[in-house]
């Protein structure tokens, strides 16, 4: 069966909202970083700052999160902060072409500049930027309208149903993997104690992996039989929710746009938005 | 033409993917209002026949069919689907697999919605089926955090709303406890009373002979062996492959004549040494949450062969996983051979204690049966002599012989469920504990599985006692606790209620009711003749003792 996140309902302005407005919004940021390519952080302080505020006005409980949170803490600072730093890629060219000061070297001699320091500050803050938006969802969306959302904002019965389902799956997932983990721990497998290359260490991983896809798989032929026999799929269906949007949906939207239209405008037309390293940064090292 | 509401006329099926014929030859008629009792061993083709029925078969199950099926008049290959549904209304034989909302409501809409009905219709539809069984309480509720019984309740309730003719239940009581099952057959029985034709598969078939049944259908290898009343079952019907009423099974014996097999008695250590001690445990899972076990004392003895028996939810499977060490306690502490379970790992617990989880897909994973019992052997650095000669003593054990090359995942539901028994054989944990055992498998199925277990012959201990210093197992079947015990627990309000030898904890049926523990007729028959017997026994021993 099907699972769904710690949805609470919370008298919060977040959840006044239409769940469109949060997605269209969320969409609007994420296009508005990436599409335009924006990397100032003229730009991406501000955002971040917004999204900061969204995620703190949603008044999640820290023991919801405090599993989620340190992990994106993780993701963001050590694969794409430390990529960043490292590497200088998964951004503009700028950041590796464009000489700049060498700060110290790592690892094997690997040069770690200016730009490659500031880069790496640049790709965390937007990460959260966006990041900031999407961990409240499961939190204060009611899983009861994920799919109504979907159909409401013109997509269609099956990929609406599919977004609805594909919503409760990761925590179904998540369900599963803890119950195996509990009857593999029961066995005396330990997951610390993973050892050698990396192939012999994935092996290591297939009690765990092979029992919950195997959970997966069953789930999901089980629930398309469920569907099947209520007559999912043969005729336009009703939708009984209704969703309705409030003068708050409108002010959120429009400044969703404004970002986006700004951010394109700002890049495209006047040319500023794009990667450098602000002076009072680089006067930091030298 | 017959105005019958399903007509199936010399109905055979074979799967693509399958060699073997599913169902041959199948053939009867159902009344409006009939109650159809289907019952067989795990494979006789009642499913297939239930898909042949609701139309997945030719739909989602592809392959070579031949016959009719006829609903209303009207072959069920020719139909759409969506007329289809508003005639055959399917419960599945777990809840769980048929719900597909997050919230009660959109669930029970769900079918109304897929038919495209205006939106008045629909609430009006659901409000109905919610009254029928009254459930409006649960309008609201997230259906994940539902009981089984609920969960039951709001899937028969979304089948509803379709308004069949026909109801297609699939083993409806396999997941549910006692009470639940009792409450989910009376709901059946009056809508068969108030004309729906219900067709109800299922393997419990003592307690769904309580709802009196109009017609009982036995299957055997794809084939019908018997459908007519009741009335005749136990003339008709063998009761080593269908569990049927403990006075029946007497009757039945007596009948045939034979010598009573005696029954193993179950062996108590009176000077036994302590494996897992409970001390005035407490657990929940945060400062937020509510208690989940409270003030619970056990010990754990030598030589014990443990049930414990209460309701879903009751906080027995957080009880296991305290002892194995997968749960740590809030309060209080859990000493497993004298050492509290805080200070060790879950592998080092696992050297003392075998944990075999309810359902095998959670454990299984390796590409043979002999790779899956090296798993545990392996994490606790068994030598690879060692490891050969547990292995092979396990296999041996649990009659897998011969299967150590097979895929786990490929073998039947028993098989499967024997793979995990072996595998923490293998492992040679002293204390074995099984989360229902049973679960899952049918009747005959499963008594051979205990048996195979439990059984003493020629003087020789049972693999259970010859391998394991003491045994728990989890159940809802009070007769695995009345048959194969030697103490019971009751679990209920977040503690043990009662703990004892079964004659002692058994006997009290009101406090067995109110922890939702449904006496059977084995039990009352055991009670009866109690002062006879001595000791409780299976229904076939007590032939002898019954006038």
């Amino acid at each position: 069966m099907l699972v769904t996140f710690k949805y609470r309902p919370r008298n919060t302005f977040i959840q006044r909202l239409d769940p469109r407005t949060r997605l269209i919004f969320f969409l609007c940021v994420v296009l508005a970083l990436t599409i335009p390519e924006i990397w100032d952080y003229r730009f991406i302080l501000p955002l971040f700052f917004v999204s900061l505020t969204l995620f703190l006005i949603s008044h999640i409980e820290w023991k919801d999160v405090r599993r989620i949170l340190p992990f994106m803490f993780i993701l963001v600072f050590f694969i794409v902060g430390l990529n960043g730093l490292l590497s200088g890629r998964g951004g503009p060219s700028s950041v590796t072409n464009i000489p700049s000061p060498v700060v110290f070297e790592v690892l094997w001699g690997i040069p770690i500049t200016v730009s490659k320091m500031w880069f790496a500050l640049t790709q965390i803050t937007r990460m959260f930027t966006m990041a900031l938006l999407v961990i409240p969802i499961p939190y204060t969306m009611d899983p009861n309208i994920y799919g109504t959302a979907f159909k409401r904002m013109g997509a269609s019965d099956k990929v609406s149903f599919t977004m609805d389902l594909a919503f409760r799956f990761l925590p179904t997932f998540a369900r599963d993997f803890m119950i195996t983990m509990d009857a593999q721990r029961a066995r005396g497998y330990e997951m610390d104690n993973l050892k050698g290359g990396l192939v012999a260490r994935i092996q290591r991983l297939a009690p765990l992996i092979i029992p919950v896809v195997m959970q997966s798989t069953v789930t999901g032929e089980e629930v398309i039989d469920a569907m099947d026999l209520r007559a999912f799929g043969t005729k336009p269906r009703t939708w009984l929710k209704d969703l309705k949007y409030a003068p708050r949906d409108f002010f959120l939207l429009g400044l969703g746009v404004a970002i986006f239209i700004g951010c394109c405008v700002f890049k495209w037309g006047f040319g500023v938005g794009g990667y450098f390293v602000p002076d009072f940064f680089t006067n930091l090292f030298i | 033409m017959s105005n019958s509401p399903l007509i199936i006329d010399s109905l055979t099926f074979k799967y693509r993917t399958r060699p073997e014929l599913a169902i041959e030859d199948i053939s009867f008629e159902l009344k409006q209002g009939e109650l159809l009792l289907i019952a067989g061993s795990s494979g006789c083709g009642k499913t297939t026949l239930a898909r042949c029925i609701n139309g997945l078969i030719p739909r989602s199950y592809r392959g070579e069919r031949q016959g009719s099926v006829l609903l209303n008049g009207r072959e069920v290959a020719e139909m759409q689907i969506p007329e289809m549904a508003q005639m055959v209304g399917t419960l599945l034989q777990d809840p769980e697999r048929q719900i597909v909302a997050s919230n009660v409501f959109n669930e029970i809409a769900f079918g109304p919605e897929n038919l495209g009905l205006p939106r008045e219709e629909i609430v009006s539809r659901v409000d109905q089926a919610m009254k029928r069984l009254n459930i409006e309480y649960l309008r609201e509720r997230e259906t994940f955090n539902l009981s089984g019984g609920e969960k039951q309740k709001v899937a028969l309730a979304g089948v509803l709303t379709m308004n069949p003719s026909i109801l297609l239940l699939d083993e409806p009581l396999a997941s549910l406890d006692p009470a639940s099952a009792h409450e989910a057959l009376s709901v059946f029985r009056s809508l068969a009373d108030e004309g729906k034709t219900v067709i109800l598969v299922e393997h419990r078939v003592e307690d769904a002979i309580a709802i009196q049944p109009d017609r009982m259908l036995y299957m055997e290898e794809g084939r019908i062996k018997y459908l007519g009343p009741i009335r005749d079952l136990p003339k008709e019907i063998d009761h080593t492959k269908v569990k049927l009423p403990a006075p029946w099974v007497v009757q039945r014996v007596k009948a045939l004549d034979p010598v009573p097999e005696s029954a193993p008695q179950p062996k108590v250590e009176e000077s036994s040494e302590p494996l897992v001690v409970f001390e005035d445990v407490d657990f929940r899972y945060g400062d937020e949450y509510p208690l989940i076990l409270k003030n619970v004392n056990l010990t754990i003895n030598r030589g014990d062969l443990i049930a414990v028996l209460g309701p879903n939810g009751a906080g027995k499977s957080t009880l296991v996983k305290h002892a194995i060490g997968l749960l740590k306690p809030t309060k209080g502490r859990v000493l497993v051979e004298g050492q509290d379970t805080r200070k060790m790992s879950v592998a080092q617990i696992a050297r003392v204690l075998g944990y075999v989880f309810q359902s095998p897909t959670h454990m299984l994973y390796a590409p043979t049966v002999k790779e899956e019992l090296e798993f545990g052997p392996k994490n606790l650095n068994f030598n690879p002599d060692d490891m050969a000669k547990s292995i092979a003593e396990s296999l041996s054990t649990v009659n897998l012989n011969g299967f150590e090359e097979y895929p786990p995942l490929g073998l039947s539901f028993g098989q499967q469920k024997r793979t995990t028994i072996a595998a923490v054989l293998a492992m040679r944990s002293k204390i074995l504990i099984m989360d229902e055992p049973t679960a899952g498998q049918d009747f005959a199925n499963y008594t051979h599985f205990m048996e195979t277990l439990c059984k003493t012959s020629d003087g020789r201990e049972s693999i259970l006692s010859a391998n394991f210093a003491s045994t728990l197992f989890i159940t809802h079947d009070l007769d695995l606790a009345v048959t194969y015990a030697n103490r019971v627990l009751l679990f209920g309000d977040k503690h043990i209620v009662a703990d004892g030898r079964p004659e002692d904890v058994l006997k009290d049926v009101d406090m067995l009711l109110k922890y939702r523990v449904r006496p059977t007729s084995l039990l009352h028959l055991n009670l009866d003749l109690l002062g006879k017997t001595g000791r409780f026994l299976p229904a076939e021993s007590l032939a002898g003792f019954a006038a």
